[in-house]
């Protein structure tokens, strides 16, 4: 193994930890809605809602950063370009997550000073690090660049998939820069934050899943690269085309111009079509392989990816992405609902397909298999169905009585929150939060252990069977 | 609106349902596989004939039926291609 593999080894395990952190904090938030008074004064709703977004970006950014110094060495044939320097902001950036969640658990709020902006909170949803810890995501994102580059200059070989990769480490670095100004007009300071947010997720995100993905295809089963390219070409065309434009449904009520109404709507209500062919493909993979691989979880969490992108983001995106309809659902459960699908769908499973894929070869095990892998796939993606649908429920309550009968008034607002069905969703949102926790843990005891029996006996039979080696 | 709503979800869903199908029925050589496939595309169909008398803007029923033309034949379109893509190499004309 590479020793830029041993580091994707170290970035999927700080991955996981920081996604149990997020299901953890997930369950804080859930109880905060269905126990009035919970942890007041000691844990608030706002850090622990802080903790569980802020946590899925950074499990999530972790996740992609790992697979690739995974998949770069085995791409390009030779170890990563400026490995150790890849090692030391690994060790900055893991202190650095654990500094900025110590201070937003302990320290939480601060004057609005600088100061507040500099070492406590930036107070942007998603990016709420102080800058500090911005400025460090920054050195870590910088060095990644630089490896990636380094290398495929060096090796003397640019793939299509490395020059996909390439290209779109400009915009994961450059957008993540709005984290920084404090813009004071809310419509300008949302209008440019969205840049980073949307663009990050439903583009720049988009196509480096898709280089994973594509790259992962080819070590799971064998897709020649020829194939891989070539739809990650036609992936990276249609995402684009859709997803660039799509940032207009943020757009609707923050203050722009009227224009957005129509040019997010229909981007918007393109943006299926790409993620149906992304179906075709996976079932087409799926059955041309009669479902044999050697490598069972890995498999199924690619298939999990390809139907929960299209769940997630195509069919719960699609059901509130008109403007007429987004006035009532913006803001509302509804659009939780939507966030926890799509970004499960779309990334979550794809990252947990690849930390399978990478442990395979790891543990040196031929055939990848277990149980605890099927309960941890069927509790977490019940759990997931659960909550989404529990949701549902809670938000379009939200809009029929808070939205179109309340005229969104703060008197609708509170009606709409004790109302039954409002109650049982967020409720049965916990239950199933709940569900998915146990999920979490079965996937743990499983990344823990699979394999590790079978690669020691494995080991040893050739000694049995030819005496003392 | 709610109503409205859950039509939008489900004709993206039926759309799905008529894909995943469809490569299901070619998979298999499955004809009444096949059948379902376009039902859940005459389902998608309905869904869009409903859409048409709620109370979203003209443009936007135009766009919803400009994207169930779309629909149709993205799975076979698809399906074709895949199937050339994956002819190996050495077959290549």
């Amino acid at each position: 193994m590479f020793r830029s593999q041993h580091l994707a080894l170290k970035y999927f395990a700080a991955a996981m930890t920081l996604f149990g952190i997020m299901v953890l904090a997930g369950l804080l938030a859930s109880t905060h809605y269905v126990q009035d008074g919970f942890l007041l004064n000691k844990l608030d709703f706002s850090i622990t809602k802080t903790l569980h977004i802020d946590t899925m970006i950074i499990w999530l950014l972790m996740g992609f950063i790992g697979s690739v110094y995974w998949f770069l060495p085995v791409e390009l044939e030779r170890e990563t370009e400026g490995v150790r320097l890849a090692e030391v902001m690994f060790w900055i950036f893991c202190v650095a997550v654990a500094i900025v969640a110590l201070v937003f658990i302990f320290v939480q709020y601060g004057p609005a000073t600088e100061m507040s902006l500099w070492f406590i909170n930036q107070g942007r949803k998603y990016v709420e690090a102080p800058r500090w810890a911005a400025i460090g995501i920054v050195a870590v994102v910088l060095v990644f660049v630089y490896n990636v580059v380094a290398t495929a200059i060096k090796a003397g070989r640019i793939t299509g998939i490395m020059a996909v990769l390439m290209v779109d480490l400009i915009p994961l670095f450059g957008l993540y820069l709005i984290a920084f100004p404090s813009i004071t007009n809310m419509s300008e300071d949302q209008y440019w934050w969205w840049w980073l947010v949307h663009l990050w997720v439903e583009a720049t995100w988009e196509i480096l899943i898709g280089c994973i993905m594509a790259l992962a295809l080819m070590q799971l089963l064998g897709t020649s690269r020829r194939i891989v390219e070539t739809w990650l070409y036609i992936e990276v065309g249609l995402v684009l085309g859709t997803g660039i434009l799509g940032l207009g449904h943020h757009y609707f009520w923050i203050g722009t111009p009227s224009y957005w109404l129509g040019i997010g709507g229909l981007f918007s209500a393109l943006e299926p079509l790409p993620l149906l062919g992304m179906v075709v493909h996976a079932v087409y993979d799926a059955g041309t392989h009669r479902m044999k691989t050697t490598n069972k979880p890995a498999f199924f969490w690619v298939l999990a990816e390809a139907f929960g992108n299209f769940l997630g983001g195509g069919v719960f995106g699609f059901m509130m992405t008109l403007p007429q309809i987004n006035l009532f659902t913006h803001g509302t459960q509804w659009t939780v609902s939507h966030g926890h699908f799509a970004f499960w769908g779309a990334y979550g499973c794809g990252i947990i397909a690849v930390i399978y894929l990478a442990l395979q070869k790891a543990r040196s095990v031929q055939m990848l298999d277990s149980v605890a892998w099927k309960w941890s796939f069927a509790l977490l993606n019940t759990g997931m169905l659960g909550m989404v649908g529990a949701l549902l429920v809670s938000g379009i309550s939200q809009a029929f009585y808070e939205r179109a009968m309340g005229g969104s008034t703060l008197q609708a607002f509170i009606a709409a929150q004790n109302n039954v069905w409002f109650v049982q969703g967020i409720v049965m949102r916990l239950v199933f939060g709940l569900v998915f926790a146990a999920g979490y843990v079965m996937l743990m005891v499983d990344l823990l252990r699979i394999g590790k029996r079978r690669a020691v006996s494995e080991t040893l039979a050739p000694r049995v069977a030819g005496g003392p080696a | 609106m709610v109503a409205t709503s859950l039509l939008l979800g489900t004709f993206v869903l039926m759309a799905g349902c008529y894909g995943a199908l469809y490569c299901f029925a070619r998979l298999r050589r499955d004809r009444r596989l096949a059948h379902v496939a376009v039902a859940c595309y005459v389902l998608q169909a309905i869904t869009a004939a409903l859409l048409m008398v709620t109370a979203l803007d003209f443009w936007w029923k135009a766009l919803l039926l400009a994207s169930l033309a779309a629909y149709w034949p993205i799975p076979p379109l698809t399906w074709r291609f895949l199937e050339r893509l994956h002819i190996p190499e050495e077959q290549m004309p």
